[in-house]
């Protein structure tokens, strides 16, 4: 194997992994795992006996669908809509930057005032993994919404 | 960037949905041309360009700002 062949090998596969996406009809399997994993978590919530690894796995489910969503093309997945996707995807990386920045802050602030001794700045994967998808899903859909008119 | 897009599809009566389905995008893409949203990519300035049988500078035109 020369270079070269290194080379091709690798954009080759470059350009596949910047292309990827899933199919359309993907879109509807990612909302109805988001939905279960929300409606599962919030019944979880009005019973005691849970198992303990019953709560994350639900979590991670919840952000498997959404990245599905997320991943997920449009009926029609042209030029303008790679624009608009990569438009959310900027605004989600930023406003997630400021979020890990700033929240930290607000939740010490907040549990300060209400339980002054037990205040912490704890802030898990998955307060900043929904917070980025879920602000990713937002714009596009707001994005894509101002189209129509 | 300004366009005759608009115009251009009212003399082939053409709507946005059949213009979009003849060169493959959405209806939204279109639209967003024509309300000056979007500059299209040269090859999609080349489709339209084929469809209306004009040059893609006589649908597109700079603007002072541009």
């Amino acid at each position: 194997m020369t270079l070269k062949d290194i080379y091709e090998w690798d954009k080759r596969n470059l350009e596949r992994i910047k292309k990827f996406q899933l199919a359309s009809r993907y879109k509807k399997v990612g909302i109805g795992m988001s939905c279960a994993a929300v409606i599962t978590l919030i019944t979880l919530k009005f019973t005691n006996s849970e198992p303990s690894w019953l709560h994350p796995l639900l979590k991670n489910f919840l952000l498997l669908g959404m990245l599905v969503v997320s991943i997920s093309k449009e009926e029609i997945e042209d030029e303008y809509i790679v624009m608009l996707r990569s438009q959310s995807y900027r605004m989600a990386f930023l406003l997630g930057v400021v979020y890990v920045f700033v929240q930290p802050y607000v939740t010490y602030g907040v549990e300060l005032l209400l339980k002054s001794e037990e205040a912490s700045m704890d802030m898990t994967y998955f307060q900043v993994l929904v917070f980025m998808l879920l602000i990713q899903l937002l714009f596009f859909h707001v994005l894509l919404k101002k189209c129509h008119t | 960037m300004k366009n005759t897009l608009k115009v251009e599809r009212a003399i082939l009566d053409l709507t946005q949905d059949e213009l979009a389905q003849k060169i493959g995008v959405s209806r939204q893409t279109i639209n967003s041309i024509e309300t000056n949203r979007y500059v299209p990519s040269t090859v999609l300035s080349l489709k339209l360009s084929a469809v209306f049988g004009k040059p893609v500078n006589a649908i597109f035109s700079l603007e002072e700002k541009d």
